[in-house]
């Protein structure tokens, strides 16, 4: 497949944050000039059972009965699942459409949100994915516990958004010097998503010795592919200096690598990408 | 760490209920099944607490049921008789090596042999089985033991219209049990059938000689119960999968199910496999993790002990009414219907492997005549595809053989036969590019073919010879090879 076949997948559920992820959908969708699709995962939970009848009693031909009434169900549900998905995906795709985006699709899969991603992730550029859902209505986190799940789970930039809207104008780069950044600074160079935005990027913690090596690099490579850069090293906790910065300079998006430890270390040492994510309330592209 | 949460604690509620109703329904059953194996009440009990409870850990299948069954007892029946219940423990754990073993070389995969008829023909011969063991409790016996059964069926299947909230069953139990003690009836109960659990159970080793003369008395036994447990719990593994729409690890559950019959051989059980009827009950009261198998273990064996008196008290007659009612609720009624709508040779395969499961009272060997027959069946289905054209050719001076279809031992015969070596004629071409050659049987029949033409003075070509016989498997081994799915469809 062409890179410029390659699909901006907008990763929907039934909540108001859905409105925030189709905007910025159709605008990368718009910048990046490539297909847009709207995804929506409808998890059966296979793993749970209905349990009314307790009867403990099996008559004539009960396992024939139990499937067909199991089915039935199950039917039923994914049936009228589907209609309202169907209806839901199509208004956001009239919105995508009339923000501009140049095509959008619509698709319902069955299955868990993680392992759809997964599959998917061969014919996707980028992912776009609300950091909050369906449930936040009910409950006090302010990152859905399904971000970190997907965000690990595939292999390709993901905009990760909260709520509401803004053009992105500013953008600000959480340069570290690893690998992963260094990639994302070749992938902002190369990618039409930013062209012509001024870029700020941001090293934050304590200074090391190569540090400005690095950072001149970053700058000088952003530089030569025609980007308006600023860079900085400021001392400091890596969050809580991220978090100024956006406020100070009034970024409207935040680019960083994430999650490059293992599930157990974030366990033990907690995550800085998680920390990251919730200090910082704009739209953020993660690398891997 | 995902399929953790996943197997356990994704339906708490649901699956802690459905194990209730399952130990319920699975205490009078693991009483039945060791009184037709010839054993206390508490090896049933013990190992139907042990099996549920590890399989929960190791089994390849969640919300499976597994626990002493009827199966299994009918294979012991024997070998308890002639040497008592210490040979039989030490068959219990011999059997789940066997199975352990049968796991890692994934002869589960064996399983596709077994025929959808075998299948149906198990479990209708399983539910006969069931319900003939029942018979000795209904014979030579007062008129008060066919009221109640008769009245334990009917609160069975009538006091669901009622509620579906509590068990069925452990009604009838109580009911039958109350009436029994308040008239004071002079019926058999499960108390007169030997001892109950007093105990939690404890860990022992089987009080045999270690010797080879052990061995060859139990391996024989041990082999049969590892076969009907592994197709027992296989199938309803299958069963499981369909009623759930999930899938399961076969391999795994073979294992589990060998770790868990150790585990009840060394506890003073016998030995058990997956149980359909319990299963359904499992899934039908809302069962789907690990959780509820090893509920329903647990509270099983808290039952059984901490009312251990009251269950020595319950009648027969209730016991009867719930395994006449795991019987019916076993058959596969719908294949009486299908046997005008099915093929022939399908309900031939399911009527062998119920009547011979029937006569000789072991699973194993209905299921082998089973899948011998069908085997036979199919070989006779796919031997009719064979056509052989003939055209003479260069002014009549030439025959030429078209052949087309399948040559193995099935259709050799026919193959033959099908030549006309009568014919007076210069040369004769016999081109088999277009056929399969599967066996030795079909190139010996060309074979003779050629040299009966050759007596009759007649030049032989045989032409395409190679291609024919690209599907001996066993000597070319082309199906491994890239390409081969060309050679056998394309031609």
């Amino acid at each position: 497949m062409n890179k410029q076949d390659k699909k901006v997948l907008a990763c929907v559920d039934q909540s108001h944050f859905a409105d925030t992820v189709a905007d910025y959908a159709a605008w990368a969708a718009r910048r990046l000039d490539a297909p847009l699709e709207f995804l929506h995962v409808i998890d059966r939970h296979l793993e749970q059972g209905s349990g009314e009848d307790h009867s403990g009693a099996i008559g004539i031909n009960a396992q024939e009965h139990l499937l067909s009434n199991l089915s039935d169900k199950d039917a039923a549900i994914a049936r009228a699942k589907r209609e309202q998905g169907r209806i839901f995906l199509n208004r956001l795709r009239e919105r995508a459409l009339a923000a501009g985006a140049p095509s959008a699709d619509m698709r319902q899969r069955h299955g868990a949100l993680d392992d759809t991603l997964a599959e998917q992730e061969d014919s996707v550029r980028l992912f776009v994915f609300g950091r909050r859902g369906a449930s936040a209505e009910t409950t006090q986190r302010d990152l859905g516990r399904n971000v970190e799940r997907v965000v690990r789970a595939v292999h390709k930039p993901i905009l990760t958004v909260t709520e509401g809207f803004k053009e992105p104008a500013r953008v600000m780069l959480a340069f570290d010097g690893t690998a992963v950044t260094r990639k994302g600074v070749d992938m902002i160079a190369n990618s039409p998503l930013f062209k012509g935005l001024p870029i700020h990027i941001v090293m934050a913690g304590n200074e090391s010795a190569d540090a400005p090596k690095q950072i001149a690099w970053a700058k000088d490579a952003l530089t030569a592919a025609g980007f308006e850069v600023v860079a900085d090293i400021l001392p400091g906790d890596p969050e809580a200096v991220i978090a100024r910065e956006i406020k100070a300079r009034n970024i409207d998006m935040l680019l960083m690598g994430a999650y490059a430890h293992s599930p157990l270390r974030a366990l033990v040492f907690g995550s800085k990408t998680t920390d990251l994510l919730r200090a910082a309330t704009i739209p953020t592209l993660l690398l891997r | 760490m995902k399929s953790l949460r996943q197997d356990w604690f994704s339906n708490v509620r649901n699956d802690l209920l459905a194990g209730v109703v399952v130990a319920l329904a699975l205490i009078p059953e693991a009483i039945a099944f060791s009184i037709i194996a010839g054993v206390d009440p508490k090896v049933g009990l013990y190992a139907s607490f042990c099996i549920a409870t590890v399989i929960a850990f190791t089994g390849g299948r969640p919300g499976m049921v597994s626990a002493a069954t009827g199966a299994m007892a009918l294979l012991m029946v024997t070998l308890v008789k002639d040497h008592g219940l210490q040979y039989l423990l030490a068959a219990t754990i011999l059997t789940g090596v066997l199975q352990i073993l049968a796991g890692f070389l994934r002869l589960g995969v064996l399983m596709r042999f077994v025929s959808r008829s075998v299948v149906t023909g198990f479990v209708n011969a399983l539910a006969i089985l069931i319900f003939i063991a029942q018979l000795p409790e209904l014979t030579n016996v007062t008129w008060h033991v066919y009221a109640m059964t008769a009245a334990g069926l009917g609160i069975i299947y009538l006091f669901p219209y009622v509620t579906r909230a509590i068990p069925s069953p452990l009604v009838t139990i109580v009911v039958l049990t109350a009436v029994a003690i308040v008239l004071d009836l002079d019926i058999r109960n499960v108390g007169d059938m030997g001892q109950l659990p007093d105990s939690l159970p404890v860990f022992l080793i089987p009080d045999i000689p270690l010797n080879f003369e052990t061995l060859a008395i139990i391996f024989p036994y041990s082999l049969t119960l590892m076969v009907v447990g592994l197709l027992e719990s296989l199938m309803t593994a299958t069963i499981v999968d369909d009623l759930t729409d999930t899938p399961s690890n076969k391999n795994r559950e073979c294992v589990g199910q060998g770790v868990a019959n150790i585990a009840s051989g060394f506890v003073g059980g016998m030995a058990g496999c997956a149980m359909i009827g319990q299963s359904v009950i499992n899934i039908k009261s809302g069962g789907r993790g690990r959780l509820s198998t090893l509920a329903a273990g647990v509270f099983l064996l808290l039952m059984v002990v901490f009312l251990g008196d009251w269950v020595a008290q319950i009648p027969m007659a209730a016991l009867v009414a719930v395994m006449i009612m795991v019987a019916i609720g076993t058959f596969n009624w719908g294949s009486i219907r299908n046997m005008k709508e099915h093929p022939p040779s399908s309900t031939i395969v399911m009527l062998a492997t119920v009547v011979v499961t029937v006569l000789t009272h072991d699973l194993a060997q209905g299921v082998l005549v089973g899948v011998l027959a069908s085997g036979f069946f199919f070989a006779h289905k796919v031997g009719r595809i064979l056509h052989i054209r003939s055209s003479s050719e260069e002014e009549g001076r030439t025959r030429r053989y078209t052949i087309s279809g399948q040559v193995f031992f099935a259709s050799a015969d026919r193959f033959v036969a099908s030549f006309d070596f009568k014919e007076v004629i210069e040369k004769v071409v016999i081109d088999v590019s277009r056929a399969h050659f599967w066996d030795i049987t079909a190139v010996s029949a060309l074979d003779k073919v050629v040299v009966k033409f050759r007596r009759e003075g007649t030049e032989v070509d045989v032409v395409g010879l190679n291609e024919a016989s690209a599907t001996m498997v066993d000597k070319f081994g082309v199906h491994d090879k890239d390409g081969a799915e060309d050679l056998l469809m394309g031609h």
